[in-house]
């Protein structure tokens, strides 16, 4: 039986077929926007009928999509209300009250989904302690849900404070809503994120429902689809934790969808490594218009509590909208092949954040632009090869690139264009390599340490570079750099995560009732999975506290011990080190809290090895020469082009050197040497 | 040095320093501090020269910690340092001018001497003293002045210091933790500079920083010279304390230099709304910087074609020991004054008068079981328009700090928030309105009497409108039993009371009878301006159709008299809202 990974993108989709730990076929499609189901039917029909087997040969499909992130940019979810504690109907407006740039007199704040006028006090009130101060007015609720649903509303997100310690309010305004609007549906911020912080909680509560009819008909259409075409096995769906889940659960829970072609990105990387021994490794995935950058520790991707959708200012932190819940912990910055040079105030080289997007798109393909981009610079400096770019399906003119690089920057910084476009390709690298280091550090990790694992159709052209910039020894180049994604929801294990607010002094606190809980929510696990057909005794619970000195705001992720918690000291004990380790000292005598308890229950994660899509070739590796430049050799330089898909295991070059396939470009620098590993991933050892 | 090279590095020095701030917020102790960000963050170079600053954080920190360093270099040249020595002040007149906010210092070593340092600038939730409040008359009664020492001498603590530190102040634990945060950031900075150094086989950051600094310099220069040569004046009032504040700035523009004066200013006060010429000059290179060239990186290269003065004994260069403590409420309103001041020459950025000031709440009371509690908020109210869209609500500007979530304030208090929401009709009108403000509700569950102290301004006089839009709303202080409640001073309240603190509305832009109908219909539907208010100040004639015990109302429900508006706008000329001239009202 075949297993199948499909990733819906922005522009493609993107197929990826496993038989037992093989990989047999990898396809791509035109995404359709209007019914994604369509795209997904014809790129697996296509692939499978090349390998001769049909939809009714799946036993899996794993499923990502982009569906949940677009419709919050473009505001196409639900008509949406929010119900919340009298007099906190603006906290998703007010928000924290900050600028997240400081000298922009013109910034704009993120947009709540729900407009003013859509969102309600309700009389009730909970105290920290769980306490109910205010009794809730339950008849006001069924009135203001009649009101709601003749008035069009569909989704009602609810948002009281301190639910996250006593939910019974919020439970009980659902049963009011549902008794007097059966059809509306509605998403409870004690089950969608029951953590501390009003504003990002309700922000994230009303973004899940916000978009739940969506994600339900889409997965209906989708289902159905696929049974129509004999599918008869198991369709789940990827999450941004990494994890995947089915159908019904993402129904509940659809905001976790969110970002999961990109997790998915950075699994495949987590792959890749635990197959080839490395399980700490830099995640490098750099397409047209951003790069995202992901540290893989243990051999999974690091899963942060928080992100922000829809950026509205440069992708700047702080500029969209707050989403409290599991996600594989990606920088994402706004850099791409399509980032426009130009030289700024200071007299200095700046690259991005505008990009050129796919139209015009760069100088070179000729279709209108007219500043400069990274993939000009690329083509000039010889890495790209005008004639095959994608493949050969598109010419790229040199010519018109070197001149807009000589108009809008050579001239300016009095530099020859080959050194204006080094100028280019060496800032984005610097640029990315900042971000990455930024985002390696502040998650206690040395990202001089870690391998960078590229893809993305801009990814290998600039890993050696970012892993020079980085000061990392190696890079890993995997073949099918265009289907990572696709590839990494077939390593996926099947999981949810769960999150508890229980706030407690360890010194005193009561372990017994942690034990309790926690133990209730494996049991939630064993229950969810098991819907899924997953035995308990194939579950693991991996079990965390968001641990701090008693005073401060943020905390320090803490794994626990299995088994019952008996030894305070060890949980104090293994807090302080994991702090000494990010922050370079112990904190001061003060006693230590623990504020929030995760289980993440897993099923086995499945075996894969790589997305290659078929054996060498059996040709010649090198396919000639072309010049290239390389400041380090003195400019242009013959450079020997190798072919991709005839790069045979063992096989070993050195640098300089480039390796085309269709998707991509790898670049090796001088120094550099080059190795193709059993799995045909080019590894490439950064000469110092 | 190499164009390109320079644009790597000091991208490099930018993400290190906020590696810095980032350290800074997971580790620090006060909600101050974690919740709020009222901090700022730099590496300066061995000459003592900021090069680079956090992206965020708190302006006045930023650029007082920029001239503050230098007192540190004069009282420890870098050769009488050592590896593991940590710096602090917090002298008021050395660094940003209040003795709350601790400036903290460390010296970066690599091949045997300093070559570089990593600063800080926080406020500390204690200092003990008074309460913070603008009733001391001496500087003396605002805490405990820390003049430049070590903190830290070659990694040890400096015992005696934090002793005394722990005796004086009401917090020891968040005003002990922030000190170690503070230090714990700077080694995270540090610990990164010296792996850039070893990478591109750089001995110092001297010629970086001349690179950066005279890059910086020269467009900043740039910038003024495309400015008309000329002198742009403003006058403004803050409500100060017991009698109205002039605020009298004259801009003067000559070639590529620029002298912001504020003579004509009052004389200083009596009581702590006093600014040091550090904290003047904080704020008014911060203006300059974001009216002119808000994308030049902000460093000593930026503030050196730009001159600030200030008569000594004004009120913003007060003389020692004038009282400083709420220096803030006057120091928010000056990048609105040089804005309004260079308004006729600076079409695009201009931005209207806002709320300004920063309004800071310090609670103080008793758990049940009588453990004390302290705690810092601080509160936003609008943003005056902008040349081109509407102002921003319950947003600081020009602070960069944040709110702390009701959720936090009653995890660690007994306080109760009973109410935070936007303010109807408290933005200035205008074809862009002004940002609104909010109004909140504080009652405290424990059963005792309990103490607020309210260091706020714009209570008596409004932020103006520009070009014939309307001043946004005043700030409201009151309590629910109907006691007085004077702003800027420490108000004892009965148990069971509520205190009610409404954060003021911006300035609106332009003439209200030319915003988009349409988009007063929206504001209408969303309830950020009233139906009466439509009509009058807008005339726009709008009617609620729906059934008035109805609860949910939608668009649909308003309809539009065309003829009526029609009507109103084309009679109503001579009815524009003035104005509001920005002229103290009585005093109290």
């Amino acid at each position: 039986m075949l297993r199948a990974g499909v990733d819906i993108g922005g522009t493609f989709t993107d197929l990826c077929v496993a038989d037992g730990d093989a990989t047999v076929g990898v396809g791509k499609t035109l995404t359709t926007p209007r019914d994604p189901s369509e795209a997904v039917e014809t790129v697996l029909v296509e692939t499978l009928g090349r390998i001769g087997a049909g939809l009714s040969d799946l036993e899996l499909v794993v499923h990502g999509t982009t569906l949940v992130t677009n419709a919050i940019i473009e505001r196409r979810g639900a008509q949406t209300a929010l119900l919340t504690t009298q007099g906190f109907r603006d906290s998703i407006e007010i928000g924290r009250e900050k600028r997240y740039e400081l000298y922009d007199t013109l910034v704009e704040l993120p947009r709540p989904l729900v407009p003013r006028h859509l969102r309600f006090d309700v009389p009730e009130r909970t105290l920290a302690d769980g306490s109910v101060a205010v009794a809730l007015d339950e008849p006001y609720v069924e009135r203001l849900a009649t009101e709601l649903a003749e008035s069009g509303v569909e989704a009602v997100g609810i948002s009281f404070l301190h639910s996250f310690t006593n939910p019974a309010h919020e439970e009980r305004a659902r049963e009011a809503v549902l008794r007097a609007a059966p059809e509306l549906r509605v998403s409870l911020s004690s089950e969608v994120v029951p953590e501390l912080r009003e504003y990002e909680r309700t922000s994230t509560t009303v973004a899940n429902v916000y978009v739940q009819a969506l994600v339900d008909r889409y997965l209906s259409d989708l289902s159905a689809r696929l049974a129509r075409r004999g599918f008869a096995g198991r369709l789940y769906v990827m999450l941004s934790s990494g994890g995947i889940a089915t159908v019904e659960t993402a129904r509940r829970f659809p905001i976790r969808l969110l970002e999961s072609g990109p997790a998915a990105g950075a699994l495949a990387a987590a792959a890749f490594g635990r197959a080839s021994g490395q399980a700490d490794l830099l995640s490098f995935d750099m397409g047209g218009t951003t790069a995202k950058l992901c540290v893989v520790g243990d051999g999974a991707p690091l899963v942060a509590a928080d992100f922000e959708v829809d950026r509205v200012y440069r992708l700047k932190r702080g500029s969209g909208l707050p989403v409290k819940l599991p996600v594989v912990d990606m920088i994402e910055i706004g850099v791409g092949g399509g980032s426009l040079a130009g030289v700024d105030a200071l007299g200095l080289l700046k690259v991005g954040p505008r990009s050129a997007g796919a139209e015009p798109g760069p100088v070179c393909y000729a279709r209108g632009g007219v500043q400069p981009t990274v993939t000009d610079a690329d083509l000039v400096l010889g890495y790209l090869d005008p004639d095959f770019f994608l493949g050969g399906q598109m010419a790229l003119d040199v010519e018109v690139a070197r001149s807009a690089i000589e108009r809008d920057v050579a001239r300016l910084l009095g530099l020859s264009v080959e050194e204006a476009a080094w100028g280019i390709h060496t800032i984005v690298n610097e640029n990315m390599a900042n971000a990455a280091r930024v985002h390696a550090v502040e998650r206690g990790k040395d990202p001089a340490g870690l391998p960078v694992f590229a893809f993305g159709g801009a990814g290998p052209v600039h890993a050696t570079g970012v892993a020079r910039a980085l000061g990392a020894a190696a890079v890993v180049a995997p073949r099918g750099a265009g289907v990572m994604s696709a590839f990494g929801f077939l390593t996926a294990p099947l999981s949810f995560d769960f999150v508890r607010s229980w706030r407690c002094e360890l010194e005193r606190a009561d372990l017994d009732e942690v034990d309790r809980f926690l133990a209730q929510m494996e049991e939630e696990g064993v229950a969810l999975l098991g819907e899924a057909g997953l035995g308990p005794e194939e579950l693991t619970h991996d079990r965390f506290a968001d641990i701090r000195y008693v005073g401060q705001g943020h905390e320090v992720r803490v794994p626990l011990p299995p088994g019952e918690l008996r030894d305070v000291g060890e949980l104090v004990e293994r807090f302080e080190r994991e702090y000494d380790r990010l922050y370079g000292r112990r904190g001061p005598r003060v006693p230590v809290e623990a504020i929030t308890w995760r289980v993440v229950s897993s099923g086995p994660r499945p075996q894969l090895q790589s997305a290659n899509g078929g054996a060498p070739a059996g040709s010649a590796p090198l396919r000639g020469t072309r010049r290239a430049w390389f400041p380090a050799l003195g400019g242009y330089v013959e450079t020997p082009v190798y072919d991709r898909y005839a790069l045979e295991p063992g096989f070993r070059f050195e640098g300089p050197a480039v390796v085309e396939e269709r998707e991509s470009t790898l670049v090796v620098g001088p120094g550099d040497e080059a190795s193709v590993l059993d799995d045909l991933s080019v590894r490439v050892e950064i000469g110092r | 040095m190499d164009p390109i090279l320079v644009e790597v590095l000091s991208n490099r020095l930018v993400s290190i320093v906020n590696e810095q701030q980032a350290a800074l917020v997971r580790t620090a102790f006060s909600t101050v501090v974690r919740e709020s960000e009222d901090l700022a963050c730099g590496v300066f170079d061995a000459r003592g020269r900021m090069v680079a600053q956090s992206l965020t954080g708190t302006p006045g920190h930023i650029n007082a910690m920029a001239t503050g360093v230098r007192h540190f270099l004069a009282a420890y040249p870098p050769e009488t340092l050592r590896p593991g020595d940590v710096l602090l002040t917090n002298d008021p007149w050395q660094t940003s001018g209040q003795i709350n906010d601790i400036t903290v210092v460390t010296p970066v070593f690599a091949y045997g001497r300093v070559v570089a340092f990593f600063a800080n600038t926080c406020h500390t939730a204690d200092i003990g003293g008074r309460i913070l409040s603008a009733e001391s008359s001496e500087v003396f009664e605002e805490g405990l002045r820390l003049p430049i020492m070590k903190l830290f001498s070659g990694g040890e603590p400096n015992r005696d210091l934090l002793a005394i530190v722990r005796a004086n102040v009401r917090t020891p634990d968040e005003t002990v933790g922030d000190l170690y945060a503070q230090s714990a950031c700077n080694d995270v900075g540090a610990r990164s500079l010296v792996k850039l150094l070893d990478e591109f086989g750089l001995e110092s950051i001297e010629s970086l920083s001349d690179e950066i600094v005279s890059r910086s310099e020269q467009a900043m220069r740039a910038a003024i010279a495309e400015l008309p040569d000329g002198t742009y004046t403003h006058e403004s009032w803050s409500d100060g304390f017991d009698e109205p504040i002039r605020l009298a700035v004259a801009v003067t523009v000559a070639g590529d230099e620029l002298t912001v004066d504020f003579a004509g200013s009052s004389p200083q006060s009596r009581y702590g709304i006093n600014l040091v010429l550090n904290y003047t000059h904080a704020y008014a290179s911060f203006a300059t910087k974001a009216a002119l060239a808000p994308d030049v990186p902000h460093n000593e290269g930026s503030f050196r074609p730009v001159r600030v003065t200030a008569p000594p004994g004004s009120i913003l260069n007060c003389l020692e020991p004038a009282p400083v403590g709420t220096r803030h409420l006057i120091g928010h309103l000056l990048p609105g004054v040089i804005f309004q001041a260079l308004a006729p020459v600076l079409p695009e950025r201009l931005i209207v008068t806002g709320a300004d000031a920063t309004w800071l709440t310090i609670w103080r009371g008793a758990e049940e079981d009588g453990r004390p509690f302290s705690l810092t908020i601080f509160q936003s109210g609008g943003t005056g328009a902008r040349a081109t869209k509407d102002g921003l609500a319950a947003t600081g500007f020009p602070s960069g700090v944040a709110g702390v979530p009701a959720e936090v304030i009653e995890t660690l208090t007994p306080l109760v928030q009973h109410r935070r929401e936007l303010r109807v009709d408290s933005g200035g009108t205008g074809r862009f309105r002004g940002g609104l403000g909010q109004v909140t509700e504080m009652a405290c569950r424990s059963g005792l009497s309990w103490s607020v102290s309210t260091l706020i301004d714009r209570t008596r006089v409004a932020a103006g409108g520009f070009g014939g839009g309307g001043p946004g709303a005043l700030g409201e202080l009151s309590l629910s039993t109907g006691e007085p409640a004077q702003p800027k001073s420490v108000l004892r309240v009965a148990p069971d009371a509520r205190v009610v603190l409404a954060p003021p509305g911006g300035g609106g832009y332009g003439s209200p009878r030319e915003r988009d109908p349409e988009a007063v219909v929206a504001d209408v539907v969303d309830g950020y301006i009233s139906l009466d208010s439509a009509r009058r100040d807008y005339g726009v004639a709008i009617e609620y159709v729906g059934a008035p015990d109805r609860i949910v109302r939608t668009p649909d429900l308003f309809q539009v008299d065309e003829d009526e508006t029609r009507r109103l706008r084309a009679g109503a000329a001579g009815l524009l809202p003035t104005t509001a001239a920005s002229v103290p009202q009585s005093s109290p």
